[in-house]
């Protein structure tokens, strides 16, 4: 599937730098596209983001992307997708900090 | 209630239950909480039983009714990741030991009793056994090492030899009526049909007190009294009769309580629902970073209208479909200003301490209401 279609691509009418683009993910839903689109919105250099799903029977999401200063629209999303993956890092240690360290009900197994 | 940026985020578990865990998510959006608890519900893989082939069926019960209770069937999934192969990515030509598990069932009514057939019923055969994909041809296929990955009870219906476990009843049968048949289970993910999630319910709940405003409760004469509190209640403060609505307010602390069916673990959903957005980042990091150079030069190349890039760029008025959607995009493009903490200021610096809050809130806000309603969100494959 990775050959025929690429996971991501960039829609035709961005600016020549990047600096204002719509990204086409493949195969992605509401899932990744809010949590992406606030991650972008904390980034103060963009101007603006927004999501859609077009339709839902086309397995895609797009991702609109407005950059302060003709900045890179890619690079943010760059960044963007790699906080929201420490971000899903930092809740697993602190789940498993919880796990092993508070005291919470407890299932203790019969037998 | 207030801004959460420089507050890690944090997780509290409460409770812990063979099939059910409770926990509290704080300091994180409410777009990232809900990307959780959508990754927990559909795409977490498990196996489940994809295809069952009838030999025998004299019950009252047709045989796609028959076929469609055995696929609801939990069957234990633990490690699906590496015990199991998707049927599509296999080397084999219709099912093997590597990708697919083959159940039996095989019950006749002998006495003057109604009967209950079960879950139980099921039987695993074991992998490896000859004949059971056919004419011996699995033998070609390495087995792979899926097979050492494997649980003990790897596929097996969830609660079959726990005593105790009341079983899944699949049909009732009398003297004379006899059900015999051969299922196939396989991977999947609830995206494709929800008989894969590994969850029976996933709660999800914030801001017991509606301080938000997310919502509007109907009532008769009294909105306290009609509109019981849930328990979750007690971990917030609540709010002060003459407390003015905060519409910079953000929430931040999530209520999740996942109850499995089963076939993982409470635990299990979890840790692999985080791994599992992880995953998908990682790999639109990957889309990003291996065709960015193809992506730049269809991008420069396609220029098709001037407009366009005006309207985009200048971020003027006529930002046509997507200023208007916002609902704030004549303000926002408005000031021209290089940085947004100045357009933030001189429009919402009044109540909002900090600019990043309020602009993040009004955008959100526009947002939602355009791309991420209700109606989109229960249609299609992406529930």
């Amino acid at each position: 599937m990775a050959d025929s279609i690429p996971k991501i691509k960039i829609m035709k009418g961005a600016e020549a730098d990047l600096s204002a683009a719509t990204f086409q993910i493949h195969d992605e839903s509401h899932t990744i596209g809010n949590a992406l689109r606030w991650m972008l919105m904390k980034n103060p250099k963009v101007e603006f983001c927004g999501y859609s799903a077009p339709h839902p029977s086309e397995n895609v999401i797009q991702v609109r992307i407005q950059m302060y200063d003709n900045l890179s629209s890619l690079s943010a999303l760059i960044t963007a997708l790699s906080d929201l993956e420490t971000l899903c890092g930092t809740i697993e240690d602190s789940y498993m900090t919880s796990f092993n360290n508070d005291d919470y009900e407890k299932w203790i197994e019969e037998s | 209630m207030q801004g959460h940026d420089d507050l890690e985020p944090t997780v509290h578990i409460r409770e812990l239950k063979k099939d059910k865990v409770n926990f509290v998510l704080k300091n994180v959006d409410l777009a990232f909480a809900n990307s959780l608890r959508r990754v927990m519900m559909a795409d977490i893989p498990t196996v489940a039983i994809d295809m069952v082939e009838i030999e025998i069926n004299t019950t009252v019960l047709p045989d796609e009714f028959i076929a469609h209770r055995l696929g609801m069937v939990p069957l234990a999934s633990s490690n699906c990741d590496e015990a199991i192969r998707n049927t599509r990515d296999c080397t084999c030509l219709a099912g093997c030991d590597s990708c697919s598990i083959m159940l039996v069932l095989n019950v006749a009514c002998h006495d003057h009793h109604t009967m209950d057939v079960t879950s139980h019923h099921l039987d695993v055969v074991p992998p490896g056994t000859p004949g059971t994909w056919g004419d011996g041809e699995e033998q070609e296929h390495d087995a792979g090492e899926e097979l050492s990955k494997r649980g003990e009870r790897f596929g097996h219906p969830v609660g079959k030899d726990e005593p105790g476990t009341p079983p899944v009843l699949l049909c009732k049968i009398r003297k004379g009526q006899e059900l015999k048949l051969r299922c196939v289970a396989k991977k999947g993910i609830a995206k494709e049909h929800a008989k894969w999630s590994p969850c029976s319910a996933v709660s999800f709940e914030y801001d017991p007190y509606n301080k938000l405003r997310h919502t509007t409760h109907w009532f008769e004469s009294d909105e306290r009294g009609e509109w019981p509190l849930s328990e979750n209640a007690k971990e917030e403060e609540p709010p002060r009769d003459d407390e003015p609505f905060d519409f910079n307010a953000q929430p931040s602390q999530f209520y999740f309580e996942v109850e499995t069916d089963g076939s993982l673990g409470p635990q299990e959903v979890v840790m692999k629902g985080l791994a599992e957005l992880q995953t998908k980042l990682a790999n639109l990091i990957l889309g990003l970073k291996t065709q960015p150079e193809l992506d730049i030069l269809t991008g420069g190349e396609q220029q098709p209208n001037g407009n366009n890039a005006d309207g985009w760029g200048a971020g003027g008025g006529g930002g046509g479909g997507w200023g208007a959607a916002s609902g704030n995009g004549g303000g926002w493009g408005g000031s021209a200003s290089p940085t947004r903490g100045g357009a933030a200021t001189s429009a919402w610096g009044a109540t909002s301490p900090h600019s990043s809050g309020g602009a993040t809130s009004t955008w959100g806000g526009g947002a939602n209401a355009g791309w991420g309603s209700p109606e989109q969100q229960s249609n299609g494959w992406n529930v």
